[in-house]
């Protein structure tokens, strides 16, 4: 319990009458890449704008770190190192890569005036370093003329310059070609070695089940499974998308 | 509880790297060496990005001015003293000014038609303060009624989300019957207080240039080293190009809209001053200075700033007003009839958007 970077304890989220998110509980290990699955509507996004602050939880206790953290403001995840990166929307395409990485946190003079040189070279480090991003031939290119898994690089490799402790990927996939996908997914083992936690929100099974250490599958707003790979199988964590609970105890039944 | 704070336990920096430790310029892979080679190589991430193009064309206008000039000094004054500072540099430089003002709000990402309505109001209010409490109260005034007239058409389309089109639009109509309100239907004239400092500040003949073109390269120097090298310059590319992207970054893009507004007015409200000095007066409700508001907008996109956001640069607007006001001024020295210029404007500014349209793709 010591060791989870974050901790989300009895979390509920209501809409009016409507209860998206039912008591849900799970941990996020340091280092963890953790899978969260499930079908639409089964409460994913609610739980990551949970996670990243834009959405107050209607009941619910957040630890970092073992420590209680009274609310998971948008100020608060962005001190503590959350980054959400949407699927498609993590970056500026008319800016240049340099500029897309200094996003919000530009380096600057007393003036507030952006030290381009120190930035470019700086980007061109992260580059070359953090993540191997083939094709890319300069940080003064624009984020427009990137491919969509080089374009998902860049916003990965800015996370981890910046230091960020967890970083939380939406659908990251859905958009990339095969050999892109199979590197993103390379990118996030390379994470787990920086010391980065991760959450992978997908529905694609087989994708998260290549790089995922642990999987929470969600339906209809209640956390129905929560397991480590080793103790799980494509095949289970199929049944527990697709058809839920009642098709996860059959499965067990029919397995055992 | 004072143990809540994060920065204090494990592996979280609450500052990004201390990046000193790498700033040994690194010459990012690829990059030649040489003068020419690193000229070209730059070039690449220019190309496509709209001021380089739309620069090309006004040299070429230009050269076909200067040639015709040369050859029928008589039949085409394009290089007289009297064209020179009497009609380009008087013209260019408020188109530029209201190009930049219109721009910058364009880079953020909305629209504000109420421009015309704007500057009448703002040049009455100049108008009105210069002749009765002397030209800095005036100057002061009237800047800060474009500020004004800026952040409340702002704090409606930031508030309310309502698209900034149709807001600015209505409020447009508002800001032209406050003009009337506040000075009646006859027009306001600048008598007394236009002598002097006031003529030798905003429109003073220089022999080939006037005082406006002095403000157009100041005004452009702030407003370029603002928009292209400041923190929020940047700010207001990325809350253009992509708000999403911005937010989830931690950039507040409703304070960045409402500052972009806001400087919006503030250009605005300088380019009422240059208006109503050079003609001394100001009819409420009139189409003269109407007429800006699309003018305005054109020149941005002439000079490469996209209709959608998170695109533009100072020097292409500037250029895309240059070349709008030559094109007119071309055919008034040609001596066409009067619909040919909005006809010929016109065509250019949906040329220019077509044009717009394909870079965007180039674009490296």
């Amino acid at each position: 319990m010591s060791n989870a970077l974050l901790r989300i304890e009895g979390v509920s989220k209501k809409y009016g009458p409507n209860t998206v998110l039912n008591d849900v509980s799970f941990d996020i290990g340091k280092g963890e890449v953790v899978g969260l699955l499930g079908d639409n509507g089964a409460g994913k996004s609610t739980l990551v704008k949970i996670m990243s602050g834009v959405v107050d939880s209607t009941v619910g206790d957040f630890f970092w770190d073992g420590k209680k953290i009274d609310r998971m403001s948008r100020d608060v995840t962005e001190k503590l190192g959350v980054e959400t990166i949407f699927q498609d929307s993590a970056l500026v395409p008319q800016m240049t890569i340099t500029r897309n990485i200094f996003m919000g946190r530009e380096m600057t003079n007393s003036f507030g005036f952006m030290k381009m040189k120190e930035m470019d070279a700086i980007a061109a480090d992260v580059l070359d370093s953090v993540v191997t991003i083939e094709g890319i031939k300069s940080s003064k290119q624009l984020v427009s003329s990137l491919s969509g898994g080089q374009a998902q690089a860049v916003a990965i490799a800015r996370a981890v310059h910046f230091k960020r402790s967890l970083l939380i990927l939406d659908e990251p996939t859905s958009a990339l070609a095969v050999r892109a996908t199979e590197a993103l997914l390379g990118y996030l083992t390379q994470l787990k070695g920086e010391g980065v936690s991760s959450v992978l929100v997908t529905h694609n099974l087989h994708h998260a089940f290549q790089v995922c250490d642990r999987h929470i599958v969600m339906n209809h707003g209640k956390k129905i499974m929560d397991a480590r790979r080793e103790d799980t199988s494509v095949e289970e964590l199929t049944a527990a998308v697709v058809e839920g609970a009642v098709g996860l105890a059959r499965f067990r039944e029919g397995a055992f | 509880m004072s143990d809540n704070s994060p920065g204090h336990k494990g592996p979280i920096l609450e500052v990004a790297l201390p990046t000193e430790a790498i700033a040994v310029r690194r010459k990012p892979a690829g990059e030649p060496e040489s003068f020419f080679g690193r000229l070209s190589y730059n070039m690449q991430f220019i190309r496509g990005r709209g001021p380089l193009e739309i620069s090309i064309v006004l040299l070429v206008l230009l050269v076909g001015y200067i040639t015709a000039s040369l050859i029928s000094p008589t039949g085409f004054a394009f290089l007289n003293p009297y064209n020179l500072s009497g009609v380009v540099s008087q013209s260019v430089p408020v188109l530029a000014i209201l190009g930049l003002a219109a721009g910058i709000l364009m880079i953020s990402g909305e629209f504000d038609l109420s421009l015309g309505a704007n500057i009448t109001l703002s040049a009455i209010v100049f108008i009105q303060a210069s002749e009765a409490a002397g030209m800095w109260v005036g100057i002061v005034a009237g800047i800060g009624t474009g500020v004004a007239v800026g952040l409340v058409n702002g704090a409606i389309v930031v508030f309310t989300k309502i698209p900034s089109f149709i807001a600015t639009l209505g409020m447009s109509f508002f800001w032209m019957g406050a003009g009337i309100f506040i000075n009646g239907t006859s027009p306001a004239a600048l008598t007394t207080s236009r002598e002097g400092t006031m003529e030798f500040l905003f429109a003073h003949d220089f022999g080939f240039f006037r005082s406006q073109l002095v403000w157009l390269i100041i005004i452009g120097i702030i407003v370029g080293f603002f928009l292209h090298r400041h923190r929020l310059g940047n700010h207001i590319y990325a809350v253009g190009g992509n708000p999403a992207a911005a937010e989830a970054i931690s950039i507040n893009t409703k304070k960045v809209k409402l500052m972009s507004f806001a400087i919006f007015g503030a250009l605005v409200g300088f380019a009422s001053i240059l208006i109503a000095v050079r003609t001394s007066s100001i009819q409420p409700g009139g189409t003269a200075t109407e007429d800006f508001t699309l003018f305005a907008i054109a020149a941005a996109v002439v000079g490469g700033t996209s209709l959608f956001g998170g695109r533009g640069s100072v020097i292409g607007i500037i250029v895309g007003a240059t070349l709008i006001e030559l094109i007119r001024n071309g055919l008034i020295l040609a001596k066409a009839p009067g619909f040919y210029i909005t006809l010929f404007v016109g065509v250019t500014i949906v040329l220019a958007a077509i044009f717009n349209k394909l870079m965007e793709g180039k674009a490296r």
